[in-house]
């Protein structure tokens, strides 16, 4: 964990600018067996400080890759300068955005690290098992991924505290060759969440019941078929409901993107959903439990609180940093956020979820003659149109009102407020997914969920 | 003698004070000087100091990795037992190995230093440039840098590799608007060694400008066909990555369920396809001096005139399955241009797309993808009917590149690339 030299460092903070000093350190553990030959062992630490200044509504920002008194000092010079830099070239003023509530926010958690031993140990456990259960597959992989940030943030007109990220994943892969086409297929389950690993693999056992299950899954997907081209009436499973919620929906609501002319810009206080369909972006707690990875104060110092997306169905705002939301005239939600120490914060969602309706999924499957239930995927993609795309790893018919064969992979697509107006049942479940990376410039760690949502969409088949 | 070799022997006492025999690393400093606009004005400056440190170790058979950003004494220490608690964990395995010696050499390629009036100038020049000639282009952003990147390279065999590199980038992130419509994102980057030219002379930056504006007028066909597309220059280079990932990378080959596993030699791909990795080339600028592995780098052909000639594996995967490593691990990819002129190539479609971006994940092993057609245009009958949304194409790596029917005079080199436009056909293509 960080000691605190940044704190000090209030005082050489300039009169007339506005100021955030960071204190940052990442760590990520990586280890990988591929058919038993561990092929990653790995361990990446990354620690430095960076300044942010604002003159004139011009952001001046500088790091630097080590961590002393004079170093934060170095980087608060060199930040002002290029603020100044920016103000004399444009030789104008940018709108800035006003002081926020001060305050100090605690450590939540501890990063504990653990021995890449012990990490090894538990890839080649669950490895064997895979191995000695079940022989025929053509290839099997098996990869442990841990990420964790330490910040101290320092703000001159706004909160302060010491925050801390820790998460770790380990991912299943195995491969057959599918009947029909006679091609490797591939079947991913990713257990872990936030915490260590002693949290979350300190006891293996509930890691073989998900491989048996996978593998099923790896079976079902053999004997896969090709889905049918077309807008199609589907269930979305949580995970796919959950990357809608992200990439569909979450961005074209960033308020950088809405100025830069996302769809979501004409459409504030209008339908563009079903009124069943309500997403929020969580700060740390969602219906009534801490969210995978909680958020409690931004890199600019905003105190997080949720950001209300879609309330019924309505389009109600935008997540923010503080000079958008001075722009849009919001309320700053805590959305501002730096990957690296190298990194200026960016407006970024969180725990970004739509929320859990009253149908049954059993009912909701009996209700469709001739669809598909989507139940995992290995990707999203979606720009400022709100036109998405997403990766489907495993689906399967929906005949008659019961599920059928397994689909190969395939991808599905459409427009997202167009899609969500068709949402017309939805699920009393949530289900989170909290392992993966968000682009946009930097990389963030980001958690998404979504309840399981009868809608229509366009499928990729052949 | 140069900070970073001060710094190297530094990093050798620490390993040899552990007793490690066989190892290597790479330090790297680098300052980065970075001009950011939101939308068309610069409302961001960063100035970033970076450095880093990498060691591999191998302990009797046993590898350990470990970075870090701290070549202070205690960050070197730190670094070093971190690599060798990771390798005295691991696996014996007899393919881990260490590059050979190579002779001493130091690289120095572009502008060590920035000229950031300059460099603002020619910024601002760009950005004048599309809104006086782009009135229907709303930019987003614009992230442009200077970075100057010192590294050192070093292993127990004795090889020692220095570079001294400095490079100009810009990228710009726009979307074509007429105040009531929006299309979907274009991205334009260059990279240069130097200011000599205005921005909007390199890569693609003026065509794909015009290409953004065109998709405003849209046009729509209903139901699929089997069709030709034509990829432009952006877009090929997404698919030959995806190429590279699936039928000739490390994880594919050492697992075997490439298609290409036992291909070298072979007819892969349509003779109208000649695919190489740089490593010098006057068209590139953001080539690697050596590769991941510590080999100098040198250029690799991967298919000429449609014959696997190369896989791209790392020292691993090449000892692991008794195969040639690939001295080249860089992303500086060349496409030899073709005979047909682009209007030519587009003339001779009957019915099919030009493919400007293709949002889909990465294909599965089998190769087949499935994703959405971005900045797209309708072809019929040789002619542009116009843009295209929501349309989905459908196909097999594998088979695009067999089923090339022309391949573009024209080529678009941004300093990190070199590719044509490819026309491809018997490609799945879904409307609305």
């Amino acid at each position: 964990m960080l000691n605190d030299i940044i704190t000090p460092q209030a005082r050489y903070f300039a009169d007339g600018m506005q100021s955030v000093m960071r204190g940052h350190e990442n760590r990520t553990r990586r280890v990988s067996l591929l058919k038993g030959n561990l092929v990653q062992n790995i361990r990446m630490e990354s620690r430095g400080i960076s300044a942010r200044v604002t003159k004139n509504g011009y952001y001046g920002f500088s790091s630097v890759a080590s961590y002393t008194e004079e170093d934060a000092r170095m980087v608060l010079k060199a930040a002002t300068e290029n603020a100044l830099f920016l103000d004399r070239k444009a030789g104008k003023t940018r709108k800035g955005y006003p002081a926020l509530p001060g305050g100090t926010v605690p450590v939540n958690r501890l990063i504990v690290d653990f021995e890449q031993k012990k990490i090894i140990d538990a890839c080649k456990e669950v490895d064997a098992y895979i191995a000695k259960t079940y022989p025929d597959l053509l290839s099997r992989s098996v990869t442990y991924t841990e990420d964790s940030q330490d910040k101290i943030i320092l703000t001159s007109d706004a909160a302060s505290g010491h925050v801390t990220y820790p998460r770790c994943y380990m991912y299943i892969r195995m491969t057959a060759l599918a009947t029909l086409t006679g091609s490797p297929v591939e079947v991913t389950e990713i257990l872990g969440g936030a915490g260590s690993f002693e949290d979350n693999f300190g006891d293996l056992s509930p890691v073989y019941p998900a491989v048996d299950a996978l593998y099923l899954q790896l079976m079902d997907k053999k004997e896969g078929v090709y889905a049918e081209a077309g807008n199609k009436t589907v269930i979305l499973g949580g995970k796919m409901s959950g990357m809608l919620a992200h990439e569909a929906v979450g961005h074209t609501v960033e308020a950088d993107l809405v100025m830069g002319g996302s769809v979501a810009g004409p459409c504030l206080h209008k339908q563009v959903a079903s009124e069943l369909v309500t997403l929020i972006d969580y700060a740390h707690t969602a219906l009534g439990e801490t969210v995978p990875l909680p958020v409690y104060l931004d890199d600019e110092g905003t105190l997080a609180k949720d950001a209300v997306l879609i309330q019924d169905g309505i389009l109600v705002g935008y997540m923010n940093s503080r000079e958008s939301a001075e722009y849009f005239g919001m309320e700053p939600c805590g959305n501002a956020r730096a990957w690296d120490f190298n990194d200026e914060p960016l407006i970024r969602m969180r725990n970004t979820a739509i929320l859990p309706g009253k149908s049954s999924l059993e009912e909701m499957i009996e209700s469709i003659d001739d669809g598909y239930y989507l139940v995992n995927t290995s990707n999203g993609q979606a720009d400022v149109t709100g036109e998405f795309m997403f990766g489907v790893s495993m689906g399967y018919e929906i005949k008659k009102g019961k599920l059928g064969r397994a689909i190969l992979d395939t991808t599905v697509s459409g427009i997202a407020f167009d899609m969500l107006k068709t949402a017309d049942m939805i699920s009393d479940t949530l289900s989170w997914e909290s392992s993966g990376f968000c682009g946009k410039k930097q990389r963030m760690p980001v958690g998404l969920a979504g309840p399981d949502i009868r809608c229509k969409i366009t499928i990729g088949g052949r | 003698m140069s900070e970073l070799r001060e710094i190297a022997a530094r990093v050798r006492a620490v390993l040899e004070s552990k007793a490690v025999k066989e190892y290597s690393f790479e330090l790297k400093k680098t300052e980065k000087k970075e001009l950011n606009t939101e939308n068309t004005t610069f409302s961001l400056f960063r100035t970033v100091f970076d450095d880093s440190i990498s060691v591999h170790v191998l302990m009797d058979g046993r590898v350990g990795l470990s970075s870090g950003s701290d070549l202070s004494g205690e960050g070197i220490e730190k670094t070093v037992e971190n690599a060798v608690s990771g390798a005295l964990s691991g696996v014996a395995d007899a393919a881990n190995t260490i590059a050979e010696k190579q002779e001493e050499e130091t690289f120095v390629s572009g502008p060590q230093e920035a000229d950031m009036d300059r460099f603002y100038d020619r910024l601002s020049e760009l950005l004048e440039t599309v809104e006086k000639d782009f009135p229907k282009i709303k930019v987003l952003q614009m992230i442009a840098d200077h970075t100057r990147t010192h590294s050192l390279y070093a292993n127990s065999n004795g090889t020692l590799f220095e570079s001294c590199d400095g490079l100009y980038s810009v990228m710009m992130e726009y979307a074509g608007n007429d105040g009531g419509k929006t299309t979907g994102l274009s991205y334009g980057g260059a990279s240069t060694h130097d200011l000599e030219k205005p921005f909007i002379e390199l890569g693609s930056f003026w065509k794909n400008l015009e290409d953004a504006v065109a998709s405003l007028s849209q046009t729509s066909f209903e139901g699929k066909f089997e069709g030709t597309v034509i990829f432009t220059p952006e877009c090929l280079r997404r698919f030959l990555f995806m190429l590279s990932g699936n039928y000739l990378s490390d994880a594919v080959i050492i697992d075997g369920t490439s298609r290409w596993l036992d291909k070298v030699g072979e007819k892969v791909a349509s003779e109208l396809v000649t695919f190489s990795l740089k490593a010098s080339d006057e068209r590139l600028v953001e080539t690697e001096p050596y590769t991941d592995d510590g080999l100098k780098a040198e250029n690799v052909m991967v298919l000429e005139k449609g014959v696997l000639k190369n896989q791209l594996l790392s020292l691993y995967a090449a000892n692991k399955t008794s195969r040639p490593v690939t001295r080249n691990s860089s992303r500086a990819m060349v496409m030899e241009p073709g005979e047909t002129p682009l209007k030519n190539m587009i003339a001779s479609v009957k019915r099919g797309l030009i493919v400007g971006g293709f949002s889909g994940g990465h294909p599965g092993v089998s190769g087949d993808f499935s994703g959405v057609a971005k900045n797209s245009f309708y072809i019929e009958d040789g002619k542009i009917q116009g843009a295209v949304s929501e349309t989905m194409i459908n196909g097999n790596l594998e088979k695009v590149f067999q089923n090339v029917t022309a391949v573009s005079k024209e080529v678009s080199m941004d300093g990190a690339s070199v590719m044509p436009y490819l026309a491809t056909e018997g490609i799945v293509i879904s409307g609305k």
